[in-house]
Formats: C-alpha cells, structure tokens, sequence
C-alpha cells in the first residue's frame, strides 16, 4: 500500500475531509482547524477536494440574488397578525354577557348574540388551532410520512448513529443500492435500485449488518407466484 | 417599549426578541426587517416565485411571534430564527410537487459537461444544486451561501451533527459526479450521476 492510498484510508482522512466545507466558509474552531491544517498538508486527496469545494462556495456566493423590499410583506404579516388579535376579544366578552339582566323580552335575541358568540368563538378557535397546527412541529418523528416518495425510492433504511461514512457506502454498494433523498431529521434515508438485484435481495443484504437499524420496502410486496 | 441600545447584533436580536415576547409590534416589525433580506435572498434560490418567499418568512415570523416567550437562549436568536425558516420551507418545497429540487438525480443519467467558462459552470452548478434532495441542498447552501458553522446547521436543522456531515457528504459526492470538470476531469466528460 502506498503512502498516499494510506493516508486516504485512515479514519484521520475521514474526519478531517467530513469538515472540509466548514474549513471553507472558516467557521471551524481553531482545534479543529489545526487538526484540518496538519492533514491538508501530508493529503493530496483533501487538498484537491478542498479547491473543489471552495470553487463551489464561491460559484454559489457569487451567484446574484435578487433583493426585495421587505415593507409590502411586512404589512401583511400585520395584517394577518391584526386578523389574529381581533379574533381574540372577540371570544372573552361573548363569555362574561351578563344574560340574567336582560329583560323577558329580550331573551330570544340574547339566545341568538350568544349562540352567534359561541359560533364566532367557535370559528375563531378553530382558525387559530388551524394555524397553530399548521406551524407547531410535532415533538416526535415517524419513518414513514405523507410527502411525495421520492423519485425511484424502493427502500427506506435507518442506519446506526456510530456508522462512518464509509462503511455506509459500503454497505449501500454491496446492496447495490443508492441514496436519493435524506437523511431525514429521524436519520431516514430513502434508498434505490442501482441493479437488477430485487428489492428482497437487497434488503436481505442490508439487514445482515448490525448497522442497519431498519429497512423496509416502500412498494407493494409481490403476489404470490407474481414472477417480477 | 423602549428598547435598550444594544452594541452587537446578537444582543440586538435578544433585546428586540425580549420585546416581542412582551408583545411589542414594533420589535417585531424590527426584526422582520432586519432578517428579510438574509431570508429572502437564502430562500430565492429555491424557488423563483416571490409569493412562495414572501408565505415561508410570513409564516416563520408569524411562530415568532406566537412562541418568543418561549426562547430559553439554547442557541443565537438568528440560528433559533433561521431553523423555524428552514422547517417551513421544507414543509413548503415538499408541498410544491412539481419543485424540480424534489426530483431525484436519476432522472438524468446523462449529462455532457464542458464548463469552459465561468458562467457556463455557474449554470452547471444551479442544474446540479437543484437536482440534490431537498436536505442535501438546504445543508450546502447554509454552509456555503450562509457561511453558518456545522453545530449551527445542526441546531438550525434539529439534527445531530453527524447527520449534518452525512447530508453534505453526499451532497459534495454528487455534486463532484455531476459537474467533473470541478474535479479536475477533461471538459466534455460524460457524468454519470448517481
């Protein structure tokens, strides 16, 4: 083995080329940027990957962005925020009506302001709760989910926190399998099809190493006697 | 409220946050228009339909507003802002079916690249970029348009670091695959994308 081929196969290597982007953007504390330093200077790999990467972060930074004027926006946000604050009092005064002073006569039409109160209040707790559930995020994770599956997606895998990126490649080359969105915020990724394999193969594959700590198909499993 | 003057603008945001969550309008109006054009301009380069833009920081201010009082100081104000963004607009793109982001790589098994000039690279660089999953490209764009460090895009995006690494690994990988002149390779050469 080479020196170089060592160098790039030493979990040094792994480590140091995992932080090359913030190493770019010069946001690594200073240990972290001596560890990178020191490597960078004994590691052709990382030294070209860091010019590639610092080609890109300056293609993305230099791209123009377009600039918007921020008042427009703004008064509608103090619009919807108006909306929200109406709806507020609306809902307390409604509740402390003090009914019992009302004459005989008028209790038909008090019966009515209160049961359109009620409705008001109703709808106004049923807007809010829409909003609030809207953009509160849920304090839990699930594997599966409503959003689109993505593009060719046939299995959804969860890997150990402690697996290295090299293992996972390896593991994902031996299924024969590639990533095509994620890792989730619940560490999912979504996995598909490089082969012919089958997707049972592959998860057969898959599940035979500890670090996989879920796999499942995301189609249909074949009918029985179904050649496919 | 009369606010306090405040030297830094971290101070400034806490100051501002502090106001908001005793419900000043006026705080509130401070901080929007301190954060918009950082937020706009990050969110423009995922969709160019300024309705799409305006809707993600309206709805991000508008959960400021709501849960400042709720703010325990765990991170930067702007790091706490940002990822309230950064969920928004995930929940936002992923509504959008026909985002071209939410299209996988493999769509496109081959491409011809000749990046001779700059802008011809900055073009092949948006096609890569916008064929990247969703996670992936909002972890590279943080890093290298936002220029936020590995722990702040992990508390923006709610994720462990090492999640963070992984996501721009594979970004990083695909990107070299798809554009490989950046990687030193002859113009003209076939990527393979995958």
């Amino acid at each position: 083995m080479t020196y170089n081929r060592r160098i790039e196969n030493s979990a040094e290597h792994h480590e140091v080329s995992a932080l090359l982007p913030w190493y770019v953007n010069e946001t690594l504390g200073d240990l972290d940027r001596q560890r990178a330093d020191a490597h960078l200077g004994v590691c052709t790999a990382c030294r070209d990957d860091l010019a590639v990467q610092r080609r890109i972060c300056e293609a993305i930074d230099a791209q123009p962005a377009i600039d918007y004027m921020p008042v427009a926006s703004l008064k509608r946000l103090q619009a919807r925020l108006d909306t929200l604050a109406e709806s507020a009092p609306t809902i307390a005064p409604a509740k402390e009506q003090p009914t019992h002073r009302l004459p005989w006569r008028g209790w038909m039409a008090a019966a009515s302001v209160a049961a359109m109160a009620v409705a008001v209040a109703l709808l106004a707790a049923n807007r809010f709760v829409q909003t609030d559930t809207r953009l509160m995020q849920p304090n839990y994770h699930t594997v599966t989910n409503s959003a689109p599956r993505p593009q060719g997606e046939v299995i959804r895998a969860v890997f150990s926190p402690s697996i290295t990126l090299v293992e996972l490649e390896t593991i994902l080359d031996e299924a024969q399998l590639r990533i095509v969105s994620g890792p989730t915020e619940a560490g999912v990724y979504s996995l598909a099809s490089n082969s012919t394999l089958g997707v049972r193969a592959s998860l057969a594959l898959l599940r035979q190493h500890s670090t996989v700590r879920f796999a499942e198909g995301t189609l249909p499993e074949p009918e029985p006697g179904d050649s496919r | 409220m009369t606010l306090p003057v405040k030297n830094s603008p971290k101070e400034r945001d806490s100051a501002l946050l502090v106001a908001i969550a005793a419900g000043d309008r006026r705080a509130l109006e401070e901080l929007y228009l301190s954060f918009h054009r950082r937020l706009a301009r990050f969110l423009s380069r995922f969709t160019s339909r300024y309705e799409n833009v305006e809707e993600i920081i309206n709805d991000t201010f508008l959960v400021v507003w709501q849960s400042a009082k709720d703010f325990r100081n765990a991170s930067q104000v702007s790091t706490w802002i940002i990822g309230i963004a950064y969920r928004t607009a995930l929940k936002s793109f992923r509504r959008q079916k026909n985002h071209a982001a939410a299209q996988s790589l493999e769509d496109y098994p081959e491409q011809t690249v000749d990046p001779t000039f700059d802008a011809e690279l900055n073009d092949w660089l948006n096609h890569g970029l916008s064929r990247l999953p969703m996670e992936q490209r909002l972890t590279l764009e943080l890093a290298y348009h936002m220029g936020h460090s590995l722990e702040e895009i992990a508390a923006i995006t709610d994720c462990p670091v090492g999640t963070v690494k992984a996501r721009m690994f594979h970004a990083r990988e695909k990107l070299r695959q798809y554009l490989p002149a950046l990687s030193g390779a002859p113009p003209g050469l076939s990527a393979r994308i995958g």
